[in-house]
């Protein structure tokens, strides 16, 4: 509880440097206050524009399949910063932290905090630097 | 139970303070790329015919309009604009739905300046941009006015000359769709701008906008911004209609706290 505390209160004050990339208003679709965190394995990568997304499947503890629409930045503003179109794959176990969708939609924004079942960090940071940093 | 909650808090802060500081650390090892303060940089480069030469790929400019105001200046919609950007939804905004920004705005992609001819004053300017739409406005360099009854567009009409160094582009003939920012600021076809582009050096073009409005404001306002040289950089694609899903999304007054 005190971690989720910590949590929420961070992301709240992050948000200006997020704001800043998006092409529509970031808080008018996603509720900075509501960060979940999923775990799944990748079904759908999309290299596209104006966000980059992709979709995960993630399983409850009763077996239940749900599929989630997670958003990235631009493709532009992710080539700049050194990742490509296959940084990601379909199958891809992913742990992702993500901004909820305020409509209550599968949905969330997920920049900056998508990692690899081998721990690396994707789509965070500049590429370029090696192994990705913290964003 | 207090207790447990005053050391949270504790915790939350000094976590803050180190993401802070880690921004901080971030925003200085990027600047490293850029000359440090202690050595100016370069000069801005001139171009054969003797003007500055303001052309390559720069980033940022542009305005969130209430955000980067010239200091002491003030915004004061007339009624009937204030009535309208109290009413404006965010999945309205033009820009969410991948259209043109028109001015101040400024989405965050690069774009590219253009002059030409190089050897003679020019005749053009063109701005391509990256973003939103891949749009691009054009400014007449060789002395015409503006027309008498231009159709309304969404980057207007817009004629330039230099004043010293600086490069003084005057529009107008906009259309009323646009907005300033996400905010929803509004504007009619009455708007009239007046930009006024200095490269300070190699590395910075200072942009300051005047917005004259009778219609929606009851006083101009200038908004001040600066866009930085990326000469390593490129335009690229970006089709903002490709896969445009977040407008169905979208919700809430533009005007919301956030």
């Amino acid at each position: 509880m005190r971690l989720r505390l910590c949590l929420l209160i961070a992301t709240g004050l992050l948000l200006p440097v997020i704001q800043a990339f998006a092409h529509h208003s970031f808080a008018a679709e996603y509720d900075e206050k509501k960060v979940i965190t999923l775990k799944g394995v990748v079904t759908k990568f999309e290299w596209t524009n104006p966000h980059v997304r992709f979709y995960i499947d993630v399983k409850d503890d009763k077996g239940n399949v749900t599929n989630w629409d997670l958003e990235l930045m631009s493709v532009n503003t992710l080539t700049r910063a050194g990742w490509g179109r296959h940084a990601l794959n379909v199958g891809d176990q992913v742990t992702v932290t993500a901004y909820l969708a305020k409509d209550g939609s599968k949905r969330a924004n997920a920049r900056g905090n998508v990692t690899l079942a081998d721990g690396k960090k994707i789509f965070a940071g500049d590429a370029r630097n090696g192994n990705g940093t913290e964003q | 139970m207090r207790k447990a909650f005053l050391q949270a808090m504790k915790a939350a802060v000094v976590f803050l303070a180190l993401a802070s500081s880690g921004l901080v650390a971030m925003a200085q090892s990027r600047g490293q790329a850029q000359p440090k303060p202690a050595s100016p940089a370069p000069p801005a480069p001139r171009l054969p015919n003797g003007h500055p030469d303001l052309s390559g790929v720069w980033n940022g400019g542009g305005g969130i309009a209430a955000r980067s105001l010239k200091p002491g200046d003030h915004i004061v919609l007339t009624p009937q604009a204030q009535k309208i950007m109290d009413a404006r939804q965010s999945k309205d905004d033009p820009e969410a739905n991948c259209l043109p920004t028109g001015v101040p705005r400024m989405n965050p992609y690069p774009w590219r300046m253009v002059q030409t001819p190089t050897h003679k004053p020019e005749t053009h300017i063109l701005i391509l941009f990256e973003g939103n739409i891949h749009s691009y406005r054009q400014i007449f360099m060789d002395g015409r006015p503006h027309p008498e009854d231009p159709d309304p567009t969404w980057y207007g009409h817009s004629i330039g000359h230099w004043e010293g160094d600086t490069l003084v582009v005057d529009t107008v003939g906009y259309n009323d769709k646009f907005w300033f920012d996400f905010d929803g600021h509004p504007h009619t076809t009455q708007l009239h701008t007046v930009e006024r582009f200095t490269r300070t050096d190699l590395n910075t073009l200072s942009w300051d906008i005047t917005i004259i409005d009778p219609g929606a404001y009851q006083k101009p306002f200038t908004v001040q911004t600066k866009a930085r040289f990326e000469p390593s950089w490129e335009l690229m694609e970006y089709i903002c209609q490709e896969n445009n899903t977040n407008v169905s999304h979208i919700q809430g007054p533009a005007r919301a706290p956030r």
